[in-house]
C-alpha cells in the first residue's frame, strides 16, 4: 500500500531547505478523483463508514480503496472517509429538521394560523 | 442635500407669492383709484359733484381692467396649475428618490462602521495584534509591514486536503478582483499564514502559492512563533510539536479570512458562505468608508 504517488523516491518529496513538498493542483486533482470513484463504489454497495465497515469496503470496492490510497496520504485518505460519514449525518440532520419545521407549519395551519 | 431642498423651497416662495398676488389684485384695483388721477380730496369730491357718479365709475372701472388684462391672464394660468406643474412633480419625485437612496447609502455605511469600531473597542483588539514571523525570502516580517494597507489574512497549510485549496483558489479572484476595483493601488495585501511550520518552509510555500497568486504573501516561522500568531488571531492552533520525519498529519484551521484595516484592526471576516463576488463587494465598501474618511493609505 502506497500512501503517496510521489513518495516513491524521498528526494521528490523533500524540498531543499528541508521541508515537505505538498501536493501540486494536478495531483490533488488525481486524489479527488480517486476518492469520488471509491465513494460512488461505496454508494453502489450501501456502505457509509468506510472506516467501521472496512472488511465490507476492502471485499466490495478493493480495486477503487487501492486506487484511492495510491491518488492520495494516508490523512487525506482517512480525513475523507470520515468526512463523508460526517456530511452524511449533517443532511440527514438538516433533512429531519426541515421535515418537523414542515410538520409544525402543518400542526399550525391545521389550528388556523396563516402564514404571513 | 441642502442644494436639493433649495429649489423645493423656491418653488413653495413662488406659489405663496402668486397666490398672495391674486388675493391682493382686488385690494390694489380699490387702491389704485386715488392714485390714478393724483388729485386732491377736494378736487375729487368736486369732479364727482359735477360730473356724476356714473361717469365716474366707468372711467374707473375700464381702464385699469384694461391696464392689467395681460397680467391679469397670467396669474390666472399660473393659478390654474397652481405650484404643481409636471416640472414641480418631476422635481418632488427626483428629491424625494434621491434622499431616500441618500439615506439608506449613509445607513448602510454608518453600518459598516460600527462593524469596524466594534473592534476597535476600548483597549486591545480582539482579533490580530504584534507578531514575527519571515516571509518567503527568510527576512523578517512583522505587523507593522501590515500597517497603511488594508490586508486579507488567511491561516492553512499546504497539505490541507479539500477546504484551503477551494478558498485560496476563491482568494486568487478576490485579489484581482479587488485590485481591479482599486484600480491597481497597491493598498491590499493578501497574506497566507502557515499553521505547519515544520513542512512548510519558504520554499514549499513558494512552490503551493504559486498556483493559485503570485501576490500571495507567504509567511512562516519557528513553531513558537507561529502559535503565536495563531493565538493574536485567536486561531485555533492543533499542530503536533514533534513530528517524526515522513509522518502524515493533518491540522485543524480555522477557515476565515480576515479582513484587517490599514491600523491593523480587525475588520471583518470573510468566511466560506461568501463568493468571490460578495467578498469583494464587502472589502471594497471597507476601503472605499476608509478612503472618504481621508485617512492615510500606504501605496508603495
Amino acid at each position: 500500500m502506497g500512501w503517496l504517488p510521489w513518495s516513491s523516491d524521498s528526494s521528490s518529496n523533500t524540498a531543499a531547505d528541508g521541508g515537505r513538498i505538498a501536493p501540486d493542483r494536478s495531483s490533488r486533482q488525481r486524489c479527488y478523483e480517486g476518492r469520488d470513484l471509491f465513494f460512488s463504489c461505496l454508494d453502489r454497495n450501501d456502505i457509509l463508514d468506510a472506516v467501521k465497515n472496512d472488511k465490507d469496503a476492502q471485499r466490495k470496492c478493493g480495486k477503487e480503496l487501492a486506487q484511492f490510497e495510491t491518488a492520495c496520504s494516508r490523512a487525506w485518505v482517512k480525513y475523507f472517509k470520515e468526512k463523508r460519514v460526517m456530511e452524511y449525518n449533517r443532511d440527514k440532520t438538516i433533512e429531519r429538521i426541515k421535515k418537523e419545521d414542515a410538520a409544525k407549519v402543518e400542526d399550525l395551519k391545521s389550528q388556523g394560523w396563516t402564514a404571513r | 442635500m441642502a442644494s436639493s431642498i433649495r429649489p423645493a423651497g423656491r418653488i413653495l416662495a413662488r406659489a405663496s407669492r402668486t397666490s398672495l398676488l391674486s388675493l391682493e389684485s382686488p385690494v390694489t384695483r380699490t387702491l389704485a383709484r386715488p392714485t390714478f388721477f393724483s388729485v386732491g380730496p377736494e378736487q375729487a369730491a368736486r369732479t364727482r359733484s359735477s360730473n356724476g357718479i356714473t361717469t365716474l365709475r366707468r372711467a374707473f372701472s375700464t381702464s385699469p381692467t384694461h391696464c392689467k388684462a395681460p397680467s391679469m391672464g397670467q396669474l390666472k394660468a399660473r393659478n390654474s396649475t397652481g405650484p404643481f406643474s409636471w416640472k414641480s412633480a418631476l422635481l418632488f419625485v427626483l428629491t424625494g428618490g434621491g434622499m431616500i437612496i441618500y439615506f439608506r447609502v449613509e445607513k448602510e455605511r454608518l453600518e459598516r462602521k460600527r462593524i469596524a469600531e466594534l473592534s476597535k473597542g476600548v483597549g486591545k483588539p480582539k482579533v490580530g495584534g504584534p507578531f514575527t514571523l519571515k516571509d518567503l525570502d527568510g527576512k523578517e516580517f512583522t505587523a507593522e509591514d501590515l500597517k497603511g494597507k488594508y490586508s486579507f489574512v488567511y491561516f492553512g497549510f499546504t497539505h490541507c486536503p479539500d477546504i484551503c485549496p477551494d478558498e485560496l483558489d476563491k482568494m486568487a479572484e478576490i485579489i484581482d478582483k479587488v485590485n481591479e476595483a482599486t484600480g491597481g493601488e497597491k493598498i491590499f495585501l493578501p497574506v497566507f499564514i502557515t499553521c505547519d511550520p515544520v513542512r512548510d518552509t519558504p520554499e514549499v510555500l513558494r512552490e503551493y502559492l504559486k498556483e493559485f497568486h503570485p501576490g500571495i504573501i507567504g509567511l512562516t516561522g519557528t513553531y513558537e512563533q507561529v502559535k503565536n500568531v495563531c493565538k493574536q488571531y485567536r486561531v485555533y492552533f492543533s499542530t503536533p510539536r514533534d513530528v517524526k520525519p515522513g509522518e502524515d498529519y493533518l491540522v485543524d484551521h480555522s477557515i476565515y479570512f480576515y479582513l484587517m484595516d490599514p491600523d491593523n484592526d480587525f475588520v471583518e471576516c470573510i468566511g466560506r458562505q461568501d463568493t468571490p463576488d460578495s467578498a469583494t463587494r464587502t472589502i471594497m465598501e471597507h476601503i472605499n468608508d476608509w478612503k472618504r474618511e481621508g485617512k492615510p493609505l500606504r501605496k508603495d
